[in-house]
């Protein structure tokens, strides 16, 4: 530790009645060869006992030379000429923005007195981290290190303001590639996970995985250098993977083959299928479909569904009784209402519905199970995250990378509805549940229309603090996404910066040297803004201790999608090692394709002591192919609903 | 111009209101060194200054505080200070100042002596006049002040030159109270007013009227009765157009064997002091920018005094 008296002078500050010194911002000079810049924290210690603690947000050189003529003349117009014997006198002028006055009142302009570099303790004070880092239940969560001056310290984030109740919500911002913005989440997880005090409840995380294999190996041990492995050790966070990672991805259209670039045979294990039926998607419906094609009336047939249809006994007009659970049975039911309305001749209204608007709510429920093949089945087979039994220190990885961005919108929103619900009622198995996001620019645009999702990301942003439900969005473009969805974000990263984003409204409290720092901003490194730190800091973090995505591709090379039988092989000698395929095989044959996935899960989903047993039991008897013959007799040919003016 | 036709030449326009101070000593002698007559040298631009070069400078100030009846109370402040340059960074390597009173003490009562002691400065005889002259006792108290300049800078160079053992001692001034110093060879005297005329004749015209990048032959002029020391004029800038001074100074140094090719080597040298210019200062065709930052140190330590 650097006692007070050892510590060196590194500068000194000036005020000048053109540039004075204020409560809020002042400047001091130092030598050429001073080792600080900016986002440098400082020290100003006056007679009267006051200290005040600073971050360096510009610098500026300059040297005694009055015109840049002066220096043509003494070169005498030739810029290769000799060397002058004496280097010119410069200045280097630093501003600086008080981060903490002690004693905190009356707030007063900084002294003119000399200027130090802050020390670790220093460092802690200055972010005013003492009050919740040194108190006896610390609520800090090492998020990196400040370094400055040869020396480091760790910065903390407080979990009240990170994770709720205070404030919540992180957000981070940077091109791609460079700002190591997933590798920074990853971290931060580690980080929450080992640190988030027991005292303040159970906690977990749900990682939506929309590009690539960026999560895909959360809990597998990455590589770390001797420098990643001193900064884990300064921050004192144990650099090893998740314990308990979960793993969820759809099908791909074949609905045997997982839609997930985690499908080696030494992984695809753990990768639970994410498969939903007509109840999980109907409730969110909105999503699926556009506002410009349905109407209110629409709105009120898919309502009218929802309330008085779906898993109920619900009787037509002409004496059947429909109990419809799956996208199969709801075809069904439109089926007998159009034969019904063709039988009596009536081609008009059912149940105060205009047939077109049945018609089109039919084509367009109909179609999501094709348009989200391999995540909404017809046949009403459901895998679905353990909302109610979710895990303490739990990651839960939404493998929708491989989906189309209506599906992906499906995924995040009905997911984030269900937890919110489930926290609200207090059930969900946990008290915290860290949602990460990345892309969050496509969620909740800064412009375009009021989509469901924005509005259930606008809803968490201002609510989900009070819920612990706790929103980790990242983005290229901070500019681009909503700005009380931003706005609502308690603490803000920022990783390297485009320029262009840097010029946009939304930076105009950093100086100049600030953007330039974050435009040229090297990987792994950070700037924060928490609700503590009354000026942004920049911190260095290690590499997170999982896997990176391109190392786990490398690793754990994807495995290719093999045939429908020989895909319920593997996922059933995966259950059971000691499964023969070719007795698998036999047990499918005669079975459709429908009855075999759906025994499939249910399978994986009990993961019976007897695998084969219970897959066969599941399985049933073989259907027998049958061709159904048309009823005969005429039926008075409807008008066309397309166009409802045809003769 | 008539002028310019009459093969005179025309520049250096200076609009004057007062009638200048007499100069105190116009004319001094010199025996030539290296020419007889003088002559005009072409001195090479490669020159390439010396490492471990050290610069002296000295400023005064001085304030009328009071008066006992009609005797002024002079308050002094002088200082000296030697810079010393390595790796083409300048840092003050000795330094030296004093705060005085200067009065005529044989005008003070007991009283009013013990007052001006109890200031716990020094206390410095100005000399008797003839008659009360509140202004020629001033003058005389500048005198005081300028010696007292003059005696700080000796006590820095002496400094400087008892720490670092090698290397030239660049000072703002002629090298006169040097010569009896152990280490005067190691002493250069930049000499940048010239009231003091010590060529006559065409040897004058030669040297008043140097091309740029060019000296004069080397010549002595006498210090007191026993001592001598070899001078010679260099012009640093281009005066045509100009006043026929500009850029025009005066080099001084320990006599020495070889002193024609010394001198051409200090010139080439001095020729490379030109960069960086020491512009703004209004003498920047004749200050090196060392010197001028020996000064400023210098003020920029007093501050506003008094």
């Amino acid at each position: 530790m650097i006692r007070f008296e050892d510590r060196r002078l590194i500068g000194r500050v000036v005020a000048t009645e053109a540039m004075p010194a204020g409560p809020h911002q002042f400047q001091f000079w130092t030598a050429t060869d001073t080792t600080i810049g900016i986002g440098a924290i400082v020290r100003v210690d006056d007679e009267r006992g006051r200290t005040v603690y600073a971050v360096v947000i510009d610098g500026k050189a300059y040297s005694d030379l009055a015109t840049p003529l002066h220096d043509v003349v003494a070169a005498e117009g030739d810029p290769a000429g000799t060397a002058a014997p004496t280097r010119r006198t410069e200045v280097r002028l630093w501003t600086a923005a008080v981060l903490r006055q002690q004693p905190e009142e009356p707030v007063q302009p900084v002294s003119l007195a000399g200027v130090m570099l802050a020390t670790r303790e220093d460092v802690e004070i200055a972010l005013r981290m003492d009050a919740y880092v040194r108190a006896n239940r610390s609520s800090g969560l090492p998020i990196g290190l400040y370094t400055g001056g040869g020396m480091s310290a760790p910065v903390y984030l407080d979990s009240d303001f990170l994770l709720g109740p205070e404030s919540a919500h992180l957000n981070i911002s940077g091109v791609s590639g460079l700002a190591t913005k997933t590798s920074a989440v990853e971290f931060f997880l580690t980080s929450i996970f080992q640190k988030f005090p027991a005292h303040k409840g159970t906690i977990a995380a749900v990682c939506v995985n929309v590009k690539g294999p960026d999560l895909c190996f959360l809990d597998q041990p990455g590589e770390l250098t001797a420098a990643d492995l001193e900064m884990y050790t300064q921050l004192e966070v144990e650099p090893r993977p998740f314990e308990s990672v979960h793993y969820y991805a759809p099908f791909k259209a074949d609905g045997v083959n997982l839609n997930t670039l985690r499908s080696h045979p030494d992984l695809i294990e753990t990768v639970e299928p994410l498969v939903w039926g007509l109840r999980e998607v109907l409730d969110y419906h909105e999503v699926l479909l556009s506002r410009d094609d349905i109407d209110a009336k629409s709105d009120a047939f898919i309502d009218f569904l929802a309330d008085r249809v779906v898993e109920k006994e619900f009787s037509d007009e002409w004496g059947t009784t429909h109990r419809v659970r799956t996208f199969s049975d709801l075809e069904r039911l439109f089926r007998s209402i159009f034969e019904g309305l063709e039988a009596q001749g009536r081609s008009d209204m059912w149940r105060t519905h205009h047939v077109a608007t049945i018609r089109k709510v039919r084509n367009r429920l109909l179609n999501i199970s094709t348009r989200c093949k391999g995540l909404v089945t017809d046949d009403g087979t459901v895998s679905d995250l353990p909302f109610g039994e979710f895990e303490d220190r739990a990651v839960y990885v939404l493998d929708v990378a491989g989906m189309d961005q209506l599906a992906q919108d499906l995924v995040f929103t009905r997911v984030v509805s269900q937890l919110r619900e489930q926290l609200e009622r207090r059930d969900l198995g946990v008290d915290h549940v860290v949602v990460f996001v990345d892309e969050l620019n496509k969620y909740a645009p800064g412009d375009g229309p009021d989509t469901y999702v924005r509005k259930m990301l606008l809803d968490i942003s201002e609510r989900g603090r009070y819920l612990g439900l706790v929103l980790f969005g990242a983005q290229q473009f901070r500019s681009q996404v909503h700005r009380r969805v931003v706005g609502n974000a308690g603490t803000t990263i920022y990783g390297r910066m485009d320029l262009d984003e840097l010029a946009t409204p939304g930076y105009q409290v950093l100086s100049p040297a600030t953007k330039i720092k974050l435009a040229t901003l090297p990987k792994g490194e950070l700037m924060v803004r928490h609700p503590h730190f009354t000026q942004p800091v920049f911190v260095a973090f290690p590499r997170p201790p999982v896997l990176a995505g391109p190392a786990g591709i490398q690793r754990f090379p994807p495995a290719k999608d093999v045939a429908f039988e020989e895909a319920v092989v593997a996922h059933l000698t995966a259950l059971d090692g000691r499964i023969i395929p070719g007795k698998v095989k036999e047990i499918i044959v005669g079975h459709r394709s429908d009855d075999i996935r759906r025994a499939l899960l249910a399978t994986k989903r009990a993961r019976p002591d007897d695998v084969v047993a219970f897959f066969r039991a599941s399985l049933g008897s073989p259907v027998s192919r049958e061709r159904v013959e048309r009823a005969s007799g005429s039926v008075a040919k409807l008008k066309s609903v397309e166009d409802p003016y045809a003769p | 111009m008539a002028i310019r036709a009459a093969e005179g030449t025309v520049g250096g326009y200076t609009v004057l209101t007062h009638v200048p101070q007499p100069l105190s000593r116009p004319f001094g002698s010199a025996e030539p060194v290296e020419h007889e007559p003088i002559e005009a040298i072409s001195v090479p631009t490669t020159g390439v200054a010396p490492p471990g070069t050290g610069f002296l400078d000295g400023i005064q100030r001085y304030a009328v505080v009071g008066r006992f009846g009609l005797t002024p109370v002079v308050r002094g402040y002088v200082a000296a200070a030697v810079m010393g340059r390595h790796e083409q960074s300048l840092s003050v390597e000795s330094q030296q100042s004093e705060e005085f009173i200067a009065v005529n003490v044989q005008r003070l009562s007991d009283c009013q002596a013990r007052v001006l002691e109890e200031t716990g400065l020094p206390l410095y005889d100005t000399g008797e006049t003839e008659r009360e002259h509140p202004i020629l006792e001033v003058h005389m108290a500048a005198q005081l002040v300028e010696a007292r300049r003059e005696a700080v800078e000796l006590s820095a160079a002496r400094r400087y030159l008892k720490t670092r053992r090698e290397g030239w001692l660049v000072l703002d001034g002629s090298i006169a109270p040097y010569v009896d110093e152990d280490d005067s060879p190691r002493v250069l005297g930049l000499v940048k007013s010239h009231e003091t005329q010590f060529l006559a004749g065409s040897d004058l015209r030669t040297a008043l009227t140097l091309a740029a990048r060019h000296r004069t032959s080397v010549f002595a002029r006498r210090i007191g009765e026993q001592k001598e020391v070899h001078s010679w004029y260099l012009r640093l800038w281009p005066w045509e157009g100009r006043d026929l001074l500009f850029g025009l100074v005066r080099l001084e140094r320990s006599p020495s064997a070889e002193a024609g090719v010394e001198a051409s080597e200090i010139s080439s040298w001095m020729l490379s002091e030109r960069s960086p210019l020491s512009a703004p200062d209004g003498r920047w065709d004749r200050l090196v920018y060392p010197v001028r930052q020996v000064e400023s140190y210098l003020r920029a330590q007093i501050g506003d005094w008094l």
